[in-house]
C-alpha cells in the first residue's frame, strides 16, 4: 500500500524542489525602453531604477 | 562584472528583494536618451540612477577613475542606495519632498558631430561619444572650457579625502585639505556646499559642477549621529586629474609626459620662478611615427610659442593640452646640452576623429 504512493510522493516532491529553486533562482525583470518603464512606475506607483550601460 | 552582479541579481537575495520594489532598466544605446536630463560623466562606462515616473532623480550611482571602471563600485553601497531610494521615494509620494525642477531635455541627435559620426554611420551613439563630440561643439562656438571639461570629475584623493567605497560616502581616511578643515576617519558625508548627497555618484556630481576658481566648498558630515559643518580650502589644482583613460579628441595629443622643474632647479639655470619649465620625463614611440617632434628625455622645455608662464598650467605639457587645440602646431624652446634651442611640435587629435 506504501509503496504504492512511493511514485506520486517521488513526483510531488520533485515538482516542489524545482519549483523552490526555480524561486530561487529567478532573476530581476529588466524592461530596455525608458519609456515603458516609466509607464510601468506611473501604474505600480514604483520607483525607477534605471542603468546606463555602454556595450560597444 | 559589477554589471553582470546587478543585473542577475536572484529575486530572493537581499539586493533582488530591494530591487524587486523597484521598476528596473536597462538602457544599452544612448540613441534616444535625454542626455539633458540624464547628465553624468560619459565616461563612467555603467551608470546608474534612482527617479520616480515624474523624473525626478532621487539620487545618481557611479563614478570611476583612470585605473578602473569599478572604483568606486560596490554590491554592498549599491544596496544601500536601493534602500535609500525606497526612503525617498515614500517621502516623495507623502509630499514630503518637493519636486525638482526637471532639465531642459537635450537628445544625441541635436549635436551634428556626433550625428555624422554615428547615427548617418549606423554606429551605436556611446557614452564616451556624446562626451567627445559635445565637447567638439563647445570648442567650436567657444564655450569649451577645459579646466572643466576636459578634466573632468575631480579626484577626491587630491584634497586627501578617501572613501570606504562599501559604506557609500564614509569616510575611511583624511589627509590634506580635508583633514585641515577637521573631516575624521568615520565621518560620513552628507551634504556638499548645502545640497543633499546620498552617494559617491550624487557628490562627485556636484563637486564636478564646482568652478575650478573656487577656493573653498563646505562639507556637512554626520559624526555620531550629529551634524557637522567643514569649511574645505581647497588646494591650487584641485580639479587636475588623471585624464589618461578619457581618450578625448579635444585633448591635443602631444606624445609626452614632463614634470614640473624645482625652484632650486630653475633658480640654477636661470628661469623664471613662477614660469612653466619642465623637463621631459617619457617620450612616446607615436612621436616619431607621426613626426610630431624630435625631444628627448632629459629636455628642459622652457617656452611654447614664447610664452613662459601660465595661471594654471605648472608644466609645459599641460600649457600645451589648456591652451592649444589639437591639430595646432607649436614652437618650442628647449635647454639641452646647456643650449637653447627652438624646436616645432606638432600635435594631433585622436584618429577617431580624423
Amino acid at each position: 500500500m506504501r509503496l504504492h504512493f512511493l511514485p506520486m510522493v517521488c513526483v510531488l516532491a520533485t515538482t516542489v524542489l524545482a519549483g523552490g529553486l526555480a524561486a530561487q533562482d529567478e532573476g530581476i525583470d529588466w524592461l530596455t525602453s525608458y519609456e515603458e518603464a516609466r509607464t510601468l512606475a506611473k501604474t505600480t506607483g514604483k520607483p525607477i531604477f534605471l542603468e546606463f550601460r555602454c556595450e560597444a | 562584472m559589477f554589471d553582470a552582479q546587478v543585473v542577475l541579481s536572484p529575486k530572493n537575495s537581499p539586493r533582488g528583494k530591494l530591487m524587486s520594489q523597484y521598476v528596473c532598466v536597462r538602457v544599452p544605446r544612448m540613441d534616444n536618451v535625454d542626455i539633458g536630463l540624464f547628465e553624468y560623466d560619459r565616461y563612467n562606462t555603467l551608470y546608474f540612477f534612482i527617479l520616480n515616473a515624474d523624473e525626478h532623480i532621487y539620487m545618481r550611482y557611479g563614478g570611476r577613475d583612470a585605473n578602473s571602471q569599478d572604483t568606486f563600485l560596490s554590491l554592498n553601497s549599491i544596496e544601500l542606495a536601493l534602500s535609500k531610494g525606497l526612503e525617498l521615494h515614500k517621502l516623495y509620494q507623502e509630499g514630503k519632498i518637493a519636486r525638482k525642477e526637471r532639465p531642459k531635455p537635450v537628445f544625441p541627435k541635436e549635436f551634428a558631430h556626433l550625428v555624422k559620426r554615428t547615427f548617418a554611420a549606423g554606429a551605436c551613439v556611446e557614452c564616451h561619444l556624446i562626451g567627445d563630440f559635445v565637447n567638439v561643439h563647445r570648442e567650436e562656438d567657444g564655450t569649451l572650457d577645459k579646466t572643466r571639461h576636459l578634466y573632468q570629475s575631480p579626484d577626491f584623493r587630491i584634497i586627501g579625502l578617501h572613501f570606504d567605497v562599501p559604506k557609500g560616502l564614509a569616510v575611511k581616511d583624511a589627509q590634506g585639505a580635508v583633514k585641515a578643515a577637521g573631516l575624521q576617519a568615520g565621518d560620513s558625508i552628507t551634504a556638499l556646499n548645502g545640497d543633499a548627497v546620498y552617494t559617491f555618484g550624487d557628490l562627485q556630481f556636484l563637486y564636478d559642477k564646482l568652478p575650478r576658481t573656487t577656493e573653498t566648498m563646505k562639507l556637512t558630515v554626520e559624526r555620531a549621529g550629529k551634524p557637522v559643518e567643514l569649511d574645505v580650502r581647497l588646494p591650487h589644482l584641485w580639479w587636475k586629474t588623471d585624464i589618461r583613460f578619457r581618450q578625448m579628441s579635444i585633448d591635443p595629443r602631444t606624445y609626452f609626459d614632463s614634470r614640473a622643474l624645482t625652484a632650486e632647479r630653475k633658480k640654477e639655470l636661470g628661469l623664471k620662478a613662477d614660469g612653466f619649465a619642465s623637463e621631459v620625463s617619457h617620450v612616446d614611440a607615436f612621436a616619431q611615427m607621426m613626426k610630431s617632434h624630435e625631444l628627448k628625455v632629459g629636455d628642459v622645455i622652457v617656452a611654447v610659442d614664447g610664452a613662459e608662464s601660465d595661471p594654471v598650467a605648472d608644466t609645459a605639457e599641460f600649457y600645451i593640452k589648456l591652451r592649444k587645440k589639437a591639430g595646432d602646431s607649436v614652437t618650442l624652446e628647449v635647454l639641452r646640452d646647456g643650449q637653447r634651442i627652438k624646436m616645432p611640435l606638432q600635435t594631433y587629435r585622436m584618429s577617431f576623429r580624423k
